[in-house]
């Protein structure tokens, strides 16, 4: 919403006319983008997220190599341009066959692949410093939200409460949503959509006040953009609650201080506040679930090497938590807790760590 | 006791008949060349325009050779052969068309096309042996005579016969040499092995001729001149020490004057001083101021392997005459039209310790090169060599040369490799003369030159690549050049998109005109930018 203000139709034509500009004097036509990916972020420990460098990559039309993304960019551009003035929306996947067809005199697609088109957005956001969703595109919907909460959403005004076990489905664009009413004390994250029903049906939010949102693995830019202004307009806490394996922290972590890849949208998306609930190596112990753990194979190995090594994961607790779990060579799952009883989780295992305030940085 | 009668050895002798080597010929056709039926046709041919070419050149002319093939009953072929060089005196015509082993270079330390002087006399004889017939040879040195003879080789006596004569005006002062002669047991093609493939590698290494050719369909076809210098004339050598055996030794006494060993040895070979002389007399320990003609064969042996310890200078190569590099790089370029040429002539080498050599190597891509792919064309003095091609050092050392390191990617590239060897003595397998034997220097010498002629090539080929990676870099770039225009044009809400194509088609039209004109280091870096990701800067704005 801060950036409501921006008139958007004009900053797409600025960096066109800079493009045009370059030709019409007979200069070799580039853009520079803000590089993305892990050479070009650093942790911000003031903003305690992940931020983007200074880093430019420069494409040029003249260089083969880039001729094609040079002209998928204009193109994106201009559509978006096009979007943004006829004030209607398009899926990422809608732009991607809108603006696919054959290059004229040639046999050659503008693009050959969604994956072709998605990173080209992304430019487009980094460079010009907009959102996808400032652009009118929207991301297919993923993940959910649950609680008692009343939204508005275009016309409609409903309680996520009510809307039957499902919740509501949160889209990919939720700029626009508006929070009516929230009674809630705070929000839940959940990895898995089958650990989110599980608390639905023991009525976990009516009998803590919770707002449960299921991310359904890596949490989509819908998600992540609700959690934030939820916490921020709300002044919600934020609990994650993933698998006890690097994938499930990484979830968490991407929650907390943004990911890598939309370094550029971590303070938009990210919530550096939140905490993390579970499962940890000490769950293991702590409820005797050494049964039900499963071996890590090497790529999971591999893989919490690597985030070890991420600054954002330097804290001592963290560290503890990976060398454990090398040490012990296994993961352990949330639905791991029904070994108890099905409702441990929610009578037990939860309203304890939250009570005692039993989380990891 | 009469029974038991001992022959006396002059008994035994009254039999024993010295065999001319024209009978030696007739027994042994297929030695010199005479066997199957295209390569009898193709030898025929060899023979009357290798004299042709000799003679030009002695002469100073430039050689204007006509050959003429027609057919005159199944596998039965008339040849004529006519050339402008100076022409034969009368008393001559014989010596040199009917007498083997008669030619004027015979023996002599010299570099020649022909070598052991079988040459023409040879074509009349199989004329002759196949059809009976003898050759007719019209001659004049431009004088007011043309004399035109029928000549029939007398196989016992080793001489020519003229079996009729006449004597024709010459108002235009005609000169040279026509041969006329029919022959059976002939097959004529356009394969690799056919008249047709001798006379044009002929061409090749001989760009001063111009050779006029009709095939026995009518066909006429003209090797033009490429090149308007004469070659020099090679010069005689004195044999260098070493490459001398025993046998030569006691050869050269007989045709020296000299009259001590010591003095022998200082005017008849190369590179041997006094003061080697000396070195010889030490080490030998032998009386070098005998008469020559007193030397044995044992002193000769003495001699040699006394020679063969000491070091001489290397022989002068003054004798030797290559075809030059530009030269055959005109004639490679004349005769086949390829699209690269490289040709090299290597520095004298020696081989077997004193026999000078110099090998010059030729490459030529593309065009009319390669005959459905690598093609060797081999030459020994400039005379190509047509059969044998496997056991030839030519073959073995251009086929050890590893050609896809130079940018040749396949056995079909059209590719045309030349080789000329040029020396007095050519080690030839047999007497057929159609294949080198493989000594080692010259072999390495072959590779050298191939390699050589091979960078070359390589820089061409890449040269080649690169241009058209531009070119299809700049077919590229085009495709875009209208979608990319459109793009902005609707981006910045432009109605004359036209405009941004023309603008944006004349900076890649700058870009691709400028790195034409600018090779080498500016298509290096521009290489390496196009390879690359997009640039990475810090702290752009």
């Amino acid at each position: 919403m801060e950036t409501k203000s921006q008139n958007i139709p004009s900053i797409l034509g600025k960096f066109g006319e800079e493009i045009y500009e370059q030709i019409m004097n007979g200069e070799s036509p580039s853009i520079k983008i803000p590089q993305r990916g892990k050479s070009n972020v650093y942790f911000d420990d003031e903003e305690k997220v992940i931020q983007l460098g200074d880093k430019f990559s420069k494409r040029h039309f003249l260089n083969v190599a880039h001729t094609k993304k040079f002209m998928q960019t204009v193109l994106v551009a201009s559509y978006c341009r096009k979007l943004v003035e006829e004030n209607r929306h398009a899926g990422i996947r809608e732009l991607y066959y809108a603006l696919k067809h054959t290059v004229e005199g040639s046999k050659e697609n503008t693009f050959d692949d969604q994956a072709e088109s998605n990173p080209i957005i992304e430019d487009i956001e980094t460079t010009l410093d907009i959102l996808r969703e400032e652009l009118n595109l929207t991301a297919d919907r993923r993940g959910y939200i649950y609680g008692d909460i009343v939204l508005k959403d275009g016309e409609d005004e409903f309680n996520a409460a009510k809307l039957g076990r499902g919740g509501w489905a949160v889209p990919g664009t939720v700029e626009d949503i508006e929070f009516l009413n929230v009674n809630a004390e705070y929000i839940l994250v959940i990895e898995t959509a089958a650990m989110c029903d599980r608390l639905i049906e023991e009525k976990f939010t009516q009998k803590n006040n919770a707002l449960l949102v299921a991310c359904q693995g890596q949490a989509p830019r819908g998600i992540r953009r609700l959690v934030n202004r939820l916490h921020t307009e709300n002044k919600l806490p934020v609990y994650v609650f993933t698998d006890g394996d690097p994938y499930g922290w990484y979830i968490y972590s991407t929650l907390k201080q943004g990911s890598m890849n939309l370094a550029y949208l971590s303070k938009r998306l990210g919530v550096p506040d939140s905490k993390f609930i579970g499962m940890t190596m000490d769950d293991i112990d702590e409820y005797e679930l050494q049964k039900v753990t499963e071996k890590l194979k090497d790529v999971d190995k591999k893989r919490i090497n690597e985030i070890m090594d991420y600054e954002w994961f330097k804290h001592k607790d963290w560290q503890e938590q990976m060398k454990k779990c090398l040490k012990l060579g296994v993961r352990i799952e949330q639905q791991a807790l029904a070994n108890k009883s099905l409702e441990f989780v929610a009578k037990e295992y939860l309203p304890q760590k939250i009570e005692n305030e039993v989380f990891l940085p | 006791m009469s029974e038991t009668k001992v022959k006396h050895a002059d008994e035994i002798f009254k039999s024993f008949k010295t065999q001319s080597v024209s009978e030696f010929f007739k027994k042994n056709a297929a030695m010199l060349g005479y066997t199957g039926k295209l390569r009898s046709l193709t030898t025929l041919v060899h023979e009357g325009v290798t004299n042709s070419l000799d003679a030009c050149e002695e002469a100073r002319f430039f050689p204007d050779i006509s050959v003429y093939i027609s057919e005159v009953g199944p596998e039965h072929y008339r040849v004529i052969m006519e050339d402008n060089a100076s022409g034969i005196p009368l008393d001559y015509i014989p010596h040199v068309f009917g007498k083997m082993l008669a030619g004027s270079k015979a023996h002599r330390n010299i570099q020649s096309r022909g070598q052991q002087g079988i040459g023409v006399s040879g074509a009349v004889m199989y004329s002759q042996v196949t059809t009976g017939k003898p050759t007719e040879i019209v001659t004049s040195t431009g004088d007011k005579v043309i004399n035109k003879v029928n000549i029939k080789i007398d196989v016992e006596k080793n001489t020519g016969e003229i079996l009729s004569r006449e004597t024709l005006k010459n108002p235009d002062k005609w000169r040279g040499t026509r041969i006329n002669l029919e022959a059976k047991n002939l097959q004529y093609n356009r394969s690799k092995y056919s008249p047709y493939s001798y006379l044009k590698m002929t061409a090749i290494a001989n760009p001063h001729t111009r050779i006029l050719f009709v095939e026995p369909d009518g066909t006429k076809i003209l090797f033009d001149r490429n090149v308007r210098n004469i070659p020099k004339h090679p010069k005689e050598m004195k044999p260098h020490p070493h490459g001398t055996s025993a046998d030569d030794i006691l050869t050269m006494i007989k045709n020296s004057s000299a009259t001590r060993v010591r003095t022998f040895l200082v005017s008849e070979f190369t590179r041997v001083s006094a003061k080697k002389v000396e070195e010889i007399e030490q080490i030998s320990k032998l009386d070098l101021d005998i008469n020559p003609k007193k030397v044995d064969w044992e002193y000769a042996e003495n001699l040699v392997s006394a020679i063969k310890q000491i070091s001489f200078m290397a022989p002068p190569t003054e004798g030797l005459i290559p075809i030059g590099a530009e030269s055959v790089k005109l004639g490679l370029e004349g005769i086949l039209a390829p699209e690269f040429v490289h040709t090299v002539t290597r520095s004298p080498q020696t081989y077997h310790g004193g026999i000078a050599f110099i090998v010059e190597a030729g490459i030529a891509y593309g065009g009319g090169a390669g005959n459905n792919g690598l093609d060797i064309i081999r030459y020994a003095n400039r005379t190509p060599l047509i059969f044998d091609q496997g056991g030839c050092c030519i073959t073995e050392a251009a086929k050890s040369v590893d050609w896809k390191r130079y940018g040749v990617k396949d056995d079909n590239a059209p590719l045309t490799i030349f080789v000329n060897l040029v020396s007095t003595h050519i080690p030839y397998t047999s007497a057929g003369k159609q294949a080198i034997a493989n000594e080692e220097e010259i072999y390495n010498e072959i590779r050298f030159a191939l390699m050589e002629a091979g960078r070359s090539l390589s820089r061409y080929l890449s040269g080649k690549r690169r241009a058209h990676e531009k070119l299809t870099k700049k077919k590229t770039l085009l495709r875009y050049v209208v979608e990319t225009s459109n793009a902005i044009g609707n981006l910045i809400k432009s109605e004359d998109k036209s405009k941004i194509i023309n603008a944006l088609t004349d900076i890649v039209e700058k870009k691709y005109d400028f790195e034409e004109s600018n090779d080498g280091e500016e298509e290096v870096t521009a290489a390496l930018e196009e390879n690359s990701e997009e640039e990475v800067s810090e702290n752009g704005d």
